[in-house]
């Protein structure tokens, strides 16, 4: 038996990975873990910056509030309609593009290449693009609109609660879908062709097989994108505070948004930080479920 | 050989680090100021201040007007303050309550510039208790811009009274160019930050509305936000997009003609008359509901206690509010000195709107000294107007919010 057994392993062997590892284990507990337990002690405290000597313990307070807080509900409204819109409108139009890009034509290189250019391109730029587009004086969409008699007068699609969070979603849209685009198209490109072959020789039309290989042959990386993508929207804030910062009223407040202007603008960390963690506890369920695919994946 | 080229490595290396040393022990004065205009002169003041007090560098950073006070309230909490900065009066209150910033009482009794200072702007900048905290540095008072040329078109007089102002407004929104869509509008209202002055101008006029108990839910004050409610939702003389419109597109509008009307103050009538030139006046803004109100504009600097050579700093705020340097400061600004010798001198902007700025003086009022005017400013008054806006919430229920934040 103990022939068999493998050679004992030096101990400077089995340090060696942790030792590896330690650097970027450290620096993501520094600027990751740490801001995250602060962030759940100070959500347990009434703690307003500009009165930085009251600092009181008050348990469950803060949730208490959020919980009979209109304004938690309308965001909570609004982040729900935020993620459920924009990642599928995102895949979508990923999926579409990667199709066609997937396709022989001349200059595929540089469609692949320009693409990419909505998700190179900073958010606060993107915003501000998108203002001037809506704008209602001078936007070329509602020029555009006009000029082909769809409508009869300009509508100020950022200042009219009705259309203001649609408007931002269709920008962020635009902004995110190159990024299922190059996701899905490396998973095309992992398709065998024989199975396609094999498909057509068997009399498979185009549609069949798309839905019996394509489709299955991107399952993995349509979830992994999907999961990663719904974290990354529900968090992002950028784009709605550069192009409305909430407005008209609450008609564009999500709650990450929320939680920022409570916490930046309102000064109230411990409320802030209150929604904050409120809103991590329902992202939850959506990185437990990342983490176990990635785990899987590299098992 | 080895040992020379050692020695004569350390040598070097201590060298350069007595060298480093001299340098970090020269004063460094960290200012936080902000400037709209790309043409800022701070670097020519800092180069004059720098010559002029040798040892003392200036590191003055122009920080975004949208995010300024979100920056410097965090910065005060997290010990990453600038050592001075310019500041605005509603934001004293809460600056003391933070006990940021260090008392100038004795400084400007000791100052010989003291003197040269207008003589309302210290008391009008004083703390609740009296003592200052704040140097003046530049004022200006709000005043209503109107298209000269649009209102001689259609035979109206700058308006003097609400009525005459709402009367004028529908005349001026119409179609000039025929394709039954309205492209000028009577109005360019600022719905989004920092547009509670012009609600202020129509609101807070009237006879016994204030930010007293009941004052806002008064019949008079419902009145007034219900005026400006009217104005946008029923008489339509608001651009569409102005329950978000900021500095930015009010002046936009107004320089390119899709308003006949805006408040602003003498700070963009040069860049106004740069594109419209004669076309463009402006009055003191009209009587509402009995009486008058507009904004008194100011801006000063402190000097922060957390500051790590106060004599540095103020040596360097008070060069910025001395003669010559001061009109420097206020020709980039396009604000008005706050110096006796620099404001008698004073020729930068066209007569007529001076004239209006020193008409409104009488009226011109500052937001109430309390540290609730920071929220009310920031979030209570540009959430509680746009929803009154867009139809989200009553007038009543508007003025009953900011009630409550000043009247807890």
């Amino acid at each position: 038996m103990s022939a068999l057994s493998a050679p004992p392993v030096p101990l400077s062997r089995r340090v060696l990975p942790y030792a590896m590892l330690s650097p970027a284990v450290l620096v993501t507990l520094a600027i990751v873990f740490l801001p995250m337990i602060q962030a759940v002690w100070m959500s347990l405290h009434d703690y307003v910056l500009f009165r930085p000597k009251s600092f009181d313990f008050v348990w469950f307070k803060n949730f208490q509030t959020a919980l009979a807080d209109p304004v938690f509900w309308i965001s909570l409204r609004h982040t729900v309609l935020w993620i459920v819109i924009t990642v599928p409108a995102q895949m979508l139009l990923g999926l579409a593009t990667a199709l066609l890009l997937n396709q022989e034509f001349p200059w595929r290189g540089l469609a692949r290449a320009l693409v990419i250019i909505p998700w190179a391109l900073p958010s606060v730029v993107i915003a501000l693009m998108w203002v001037w587009i809506y704008d209602s004086n001078y936007g070329i969409l509602n020029d555009l609109l006009l000029r082909m008699n769809l409508i009869t007068a300009s509508i100020p699609w950022l200042a009219n609660p009705d259309t203001a969070l649609y408007a931002i979603i269709l920008t962020l849209t635009w902004q995110g879908f190159p990024f299922f685009a190059v996701m899905i198209l490396a998973g095309l490109q992992g398709i065998p062709k024989s199975y396609y072959e094999a498909a057509a020789i068997d009399g498979a039309s185009s549609f069949r097989q798309f839905w019996h290989i394509t489709l299955p042959g991107l399952a993995g990386v349509l979830m992994t994108a999907t999961l990663l993508r719904i974290i990354w929207v529900a968090n992002s804030i950028d784009v709605i505070f550069v192009m409305t910062g909430g407005g008209p009223g609450y008609s564009t407040y999500t709650l990450p948004l929320y939680a920022f202007i409570n916490a930046r603008t309102g000064l109230d960390y411990g409320y802030g930080s209150a929604l904050a963690v409120s809103f991590t506890l329902v992202l939850l369920g959506f990185v437990i479920l990342y983490l176990r695919r990635a785990g899987r994946n590299i098992g | 050989m080895i040992t020379t080229r050692l020695t004569r490595k350390v040598t070097a290396a201590l060298m350069a680090s007595t060298l480093l040393a001299g340098a970090a022990s020269a004063q460094t004065v960290n200012f936080w100021y902000h400037f709209d205009n790309a043409d800022n002169p701070m670097s020519d003041l800092v180069a004059q201040f720098e010559a002029e007090n040798p040892g003392i560098k200036v590191n003055a950073e122009n920080i975004p007007w949208n995010s300024y006070y979100d920056q410097l309230y965090t910065s005060l909490a997290a010990g990453t303050a600038p050592d001075a900065a310019l500041v605005k009066l509603n934001a004293l209150p809460r600056l003391l309550e933070m006990e940021a910033l260090e008392p100038l009482d004795a400084r400007l009794d000791a100052w010989e510039g003291t003197a040269e200072i207008q003589d309302n702007l210290l008391n009008l900048t004083a703390a609740a208790d009296g003592g200052h905290y704040y140097l003046p540095v530049q004022y200006v008072v709000l005043y209503l811009y109107y298209r000269a040329d649009m209102f001689a078109e259609l035979g109206l007089t700058p308006p003097e009274t609400c009525e005459q102002f709402r009367d004028a407004a529908i005349a001026l929104t119409r179609d000039t160019n025929g394709d039954g869509q309205t492209d000028v509008y009577g109005f360019g209202f600022r719905g989004g930050k920092g547009g509670h002055d012009h609600w202020a101008s129509l609101v807070l006029s009237r006879e016994g509305v204030g930010f007293g108990p009941g004052e806002l839910t008064s019949a008079a004050g419902v009145e007034g936000s219900q005026f400006v409610v009217d104005l946008f939702r029923t008489d339509k003389v608001f651009p569409p997009s102005a329950p978000n419109d900021g500095f930015q597109e009010i002046i936009g509008a107004f320089k390119n003609g899709t308003t006949a009307m805006t408040i602003h103050h003498i700070g963009s009538s040069a860049d106004m008359v740069a594109t419209l030139g004669d076309k463009v006046s402006a009055v003191p803004v009209p009587e509402c509901g009995g009486g008058r109100w507009t904004s008194f504009g100011d801006e000063s600097t402190a000097i922060f206690s957390s500051a790590q050579d106060k004599d540095a700093a103020w040596k360097w705020i008070s060069f910025l509010s001395s003669p010559e340097n001061n009109a420097a400061f206020n020709v980039a600004t396009g604000q008005l000195p706050v110096t006796k010798t620099d404001s008698a001198a004073w020729d930068l902007h066209e007569a007529r709107f001076v004239e209006a700025t020193v008409n409104s003086l009488p009226f011109a009022t500052l937001l109430p000294n309390v540290s609730e005017t920071a929220d009310f400013a920031n979030t209570v008054w540009p959430v509680a107007m746009q929803r009154a806006l867009i139809g989200e919430i009553s007038a009543e229920a508007m003025n009953a919010e900011i009630d409550s934040l000043y009247n807890k």
